[in-house]
């Protein structure tokens, strides 16, 4: 170093030289002999510089240091050589008081790689009480530094103090070691795991202390149980959302998610190392509570508008407002009604207000009165409510009293023009009725006009009867009907998947736990024990291009149809049960009655027809449908049979048959001639037909035999 | 890249411009599951921009979309170079992938580095220096970085439960951050230039912190300065605000 090069000149050497090294550990002891001098304070041996430049060096050197001790690169053994050398130079940045935070960051770093490193030397070498007062002298400096410095740099130094002198452990010091006593060793490292801790409990969480600290938590659980249930606990007290009560900024909101979520990933992290550690109870409801809370808080607050929620008293900081202004219930005063005739509206009618009275809830559309309808009771009080009830209860029951007075046939006039009242059900009814019966042509009219003359005063609730409905076309009732039918199913889908199934035995009854299994019970049964004259009574079997008159029950079957087809996989279950009340219920139909019309062997076939082109080569779905159906006949063989015209279904189907004659002996003789079939028929199919049928069929064998030396003659000559 | 002028630098007052010698950059990692859209595209933008970037993928394997839903390409992390899957993929069906973006997307890849790594099989520390030619490479050679951006919830959650793991043998604070991005190539886009203003955000602050000069500096004064560490979650949060769609979620971890 003859002449004095500028700094980025020096650094740019500094780099070459840490290359050399990266690519190459061995060279490390020159290479760090020859930077210490550059990065000392001291500025020994080094010509003088400005201040600026100084820093440049340090922060340079002080991050290599950090970099060569962190690095899983470079042998333990090695760098416990090496890290005797440098402590020197690190205590002396380090008391530096005017230091640099870059080069702090870094040093308290380094101390906390070399620490373990030390600890270790001065174990096996007691003699050495340079070193040992050296590297507690960085203690001791980094602790005070932690007291006075800004959070930023108390983060790392958080983890360089993350129980360090535990890291080595306190069960390698011999007993007689002049230099380490292992129970002062132990308190002081309670005490800084106090201090770590005490983060937690501070009122005014910093979240890069909070993440800092819980991500730095993780080995030392793992690594000293002892101490692992004491953190667990302190974590489990902590709520990183206490500070989500206050207007958030976007600085908190990304903190309070942050703190959230790096708690929860940390208990996580636990319970996934450790499913039987005795807190796995604990940390599974904390985590569950903290991402319900989480999902309140923010996907609330981002929402624009939504319609109002019911406030959720699981949010423990909600109910707590709630509960500090308790809401004084105002008497409230339904005034009664004057004497005389009244209508409906003004019997429910309890404000005073003369022009809220006058307004026509009907020109609004209907979703926004539901909208209103909701909100008022979701808002109202029910103490309120109770009350107002009560009143117009009263007033009904004063009402009730006066009516046999004014209904007097002799006395009462005809009401109609003295009710003025927007309330008149029957008239628009009547009409509607009067069109459609006019269209159907099935009543007269005059009758309709003769009820309404009685029934239109009838304001009275007494003596109030609702017009006969409509009478509705077939197609209507279709309609409705399939509407009906939409709603069952619809049902379902809200229906939670039945969790885990439990055996109830022979004696449970059907459809009690009122989940979608039973409601798929419930909806088999309605299709196949449908109600008396909704059943079609067609004879002839069904034809499928017939129009068939509307039947509720098969449009539930249709629905269910398709219901299984949307997921047949999964839903192979529900095909199952279905067809086994179709099959029972076509037994019974046989044993009652003549003109019986039968349904399963239909819809078999119909879902097999569904089924079938979806399946993959490998789809258990099949053998699984074809031997649990209650019944299996000729044609549901022959679907199979067709599957082996794609080559890649063979195995499929032949596996599918293989289980009914392995399973359903009642069955066999008919699988084994559909294998036998399958032989005859398809080319890609023999060999493991044949393979089959050798087994299972007797005499097949020398037939095989047989036809293999008429081959040359008869190509196809086998029949059963 | 215009946007992000090496910050001039620091102390010496000297005015380097260009990877070699600029002023202080901090150093990124992106991570997505299959490490070739989203952490690619972010990757290439962020070298493009000058700082030292590295990127790995979550996921078990690799995972390209193929001709339907349930026959995706599939291939090992770290053993597949971007260059083989281009001739692969172009061979099988090049009309095909030529449409859905694939092959574009690859052709991009390969130019950046060699083929996609996985988080979990990188060890930390190990110096990179073999990834020298990989775009972005300088200044990572060391084999750490400042920075880690995930692109998705799940690649996040999978790199912290990693880091957990792992026991922070490097006592080294990495800041951790999701940027939420659909994995398509549009998203990927608009994703990209979100980083990079996050990026750009993030090192402005950390230069800001070494340029203050130390001469004058009083250490009893300390907490009256935020140091860039402190500044982290504000600049995540005013970023935010810029990109509302790109929901973020941050931590501080331990390499």
């Amino acid at each position: 170093m003859a002449a004095p090069m500028s700094v980025d000149q020096q650094i740019k050497l500094l780099e070459e030289a840490r290359r050399v090294v990266l690519n190459d550990p061995n060279y490390y002891q020159q290479i760090i002999q020859g930077i210490l001098p550059l990065i000392d304070p001291r500025g020994k041996g080094e010509p003088q510089r400005d201040t600026a430049s100084k820093v440049e060096l340090q922060r340079w050197g002080a991050e290599f240091l950090a970099e060569t001790f962190a690095s899983p690169a470079i042998p333990p053994q090695q760098k416990e050589t090496l890290c005797l050398t440098v402590l020197e130079a690190l205590r002396s940045m380090l008391d530096d008081p005017n230091q640099d935070n870059a080069v702090v960051k870094s040093v308290v770093q380094t101390a906390a790689s070399i620490y373990p490193l030390v600890f270790r030397w001065i174990i096996n070498n007691s003699y050495d009480n340079q070193s040992w007062e050296r590297i507690q002298a960085i203690k001791t400096r980094i602790l005070q530094i932690w007291d006075t410095a800004a959070p930023g740099t108390v983060g790392p130094e958080a983890n360089a103090m993350r129980g360090d002198p535990m890291e080595v452990s306190l069960g390698m010091v011999p007993p007689n070691h002049s230099s380490l006593i292992p129970r002062n060793l132990e308190a002081e490292a309670s005490g800084l795991l106090d201090r770590m801790l005490g983060i937690f409990q501070e009122s005014i969480s910093d979240a890069v202390l909070v993440d800092a600290t819980l991500n730095s938590l993780a080995i030392l659980i793992r690594a000293r149980p002892q101490v692992g249930n004491r953190i667990i606990n302190v974590i489990l007290n902590f709520n990183p959302l206490k500070q989500a009560n206050s207007p958030m900024t976007p600085k908190s909101r990304v903190q309070i998610k942050s703190m959230e979520k790096t708690t929860r990933l940390l208990l996580v992290n636990i319970n996934k190392r450790d499913p039987q550690n005795p807190l796995a109870g604990r940390i599974q409801q904390y985590v569950e509570r903290m991402m319900r809370s989480r999902n309140e808080i923010f996907d609330e607050a981002t929402r624009k508008r939504g319609p109002p929620e019911p406030t959720d008293g699981l949010d423990a900081a909600k109910r707590q407002k709630l509960a500090q202004m308790p809401v004084p219930v105002p008497r409230f005063n339904v005034p009664p009604l004057t004497p005389g005739p009244h209508t409906i509206a003004e019997l429910f009618t309890i404000s005073a207000e003369k022009g809220l009275e006058s307004f026509d809830v009907s020109i609004l559309p209907e979703h926004i009165v539901v909208q209103i309808g909701i909100t008022i009771l979701q808002k109202l009080n029910a103490d309120i409510l109770n009350q107002a009830i009560e009143g117009v209860r009263k007033r009904y029951t004063s009402m009730q009293a006066l009516q046999p007075q004014q209904l007097n046939p002799s006395t009462f006039p005809l009401g109609v023009e003295e009710d003025d009242d927007d309330y008149d059900p029957d008239f628009d009814n009547a009409e509607d009725t009067e069109q459609i019966l006019n269209k159907l042509d099935s009543a007269p009219p005059p009758v309709i006009e003769e009820e309404m003359a009685v029934k239109a005063p009838d304001i009275a609730p007494v003596n109030y009867t609702l017009p006969p409905p409509p009478v509705m076309t077939l197609e209507e009732v279709e309609q409705v009907g399939q509407g009906t039918v939409g709603r069952v199913f619809g049902v379902m889908n809200t229906l939670e998947e039945p969790g885990k199934k439990t055996k109830a035995g022979l004696n449970r009854l059907a459809a009690s736990s009122c989940d979608r299994d039973d409601w798929i019970t419930i909806i088999t049964r309605l299709a196949t024990r449908s109600v008396a004259g909704l059943e079609e009574t067609d004879t002839v079997k069904t034809e499928p291009d017939a129009v068939t008159p509307f039947s509720l029950s098969n449009t539930i079957r249709n629905s269910l149809y398709l219901y299984i087809l949307e997921d047949f996989r999964k839903r192979i279950d529900i095909a199952v049960a279905w067809l086994c009340e179709e099959w029972y219920n076509d037994k019974v139909q046989m044993k009652a009655g003549e003109e019986s019309v039968l349904h399963y062997e239909k819809w078999v076939v119909k879902l097999l027809d569904g089924i079938i082109p979806y399946l993959d080569t490998r789809d258990k779905v099949l053998t699984r449908f074809l031997s649990e159906i209650p019944g299996l006949s000729l044609e549901v063989l022959n679907k199979v049979k067709e599957l082996c015209k794609d080559p890649a279904m063979v195995n499929l189907a032949l596996t599918s048959l293989l289980y009914l004659v392995l399973m359903r002996p009642p069955v066999r003789e008919i699988a084994l001639d559909a294998v036998e079939d399958i032989w005859n028929t398809y080319e890609d199919a023999k060999p493991i037909a044949a393979k089959y049928l050798t087994k299972w069929r007797p005499g097949f064998a020398d037939r095989l035999k047989d036809k293999e030396e008429e081959k040359p003659a008869t190509p196809q000559g086998i029949t059963t | 890249m215009a946007q992000t002028q090496p910050q001039p630098a620091n102390g010496s007052g000297q005015n380097v411009e260009g990877p070699a010698d600029g002023g202080f950059k901090l150093k990124f990692c992106t991570v997505c599951a299959s490490n070739n859209n989203r952490s690619m595209e972010s990757h290439l933008r962020l070298a493009a921009a000058n700082y030292p970037v590295i990127s790995f993928g979550t996921g078990s394997l690799v995972r390209l979309p193929g001709p339907s839903i349930t026959q995706p390409n599939v291939y090992q992390f770290n053993k597949t170079s971007y260059d083989s899957m281009y001739k692969e993929l172009e061979s099988k069906d090049a009309r095909l992938y030529r449409a859905n973006g694939i092959l574009n997307m690859l052709g991009r890849n390969r130019d950046v580095k060699w083929g996609p790594e996985r988080w979990q099989d990188w060890r930390v520390g190990i110096p990179r220096l073999e990834h020298a030619k990989d775009q972005g490479s300088e200044g990572v050679e060391g084999g750490v970085v400042d920075v880690v951006i995930t692109c998705e919830e799940r690649c996040w959650d999978a790199v912290i439960d990693d880091l957990l793991n792992r026991g922070s043998p490097l006592n080294r604070p990495v800041h951790v951050i999701n940027v939420d991005i659909k994995d398509n190539h549009e998203e990927a886009l608009v994703g990209g230039r979100g980083i990079l203003d996050l990026a750009d955000s993030l090192n402005k602050a950390a230069a800001e912190e070494r340029k203050l000069n130390p001469v004058g500096f009083d250490s009893g004064s300390a907490s009256s300065r935020s140091s860039f560490d402190e500044r982290v979650p504000e600049i995540i949060g005013e970023w935010q605000e810029r990109w509302p769609n790109l929901p973020a979620v941050w931590t501080l971890a331990w390499f």
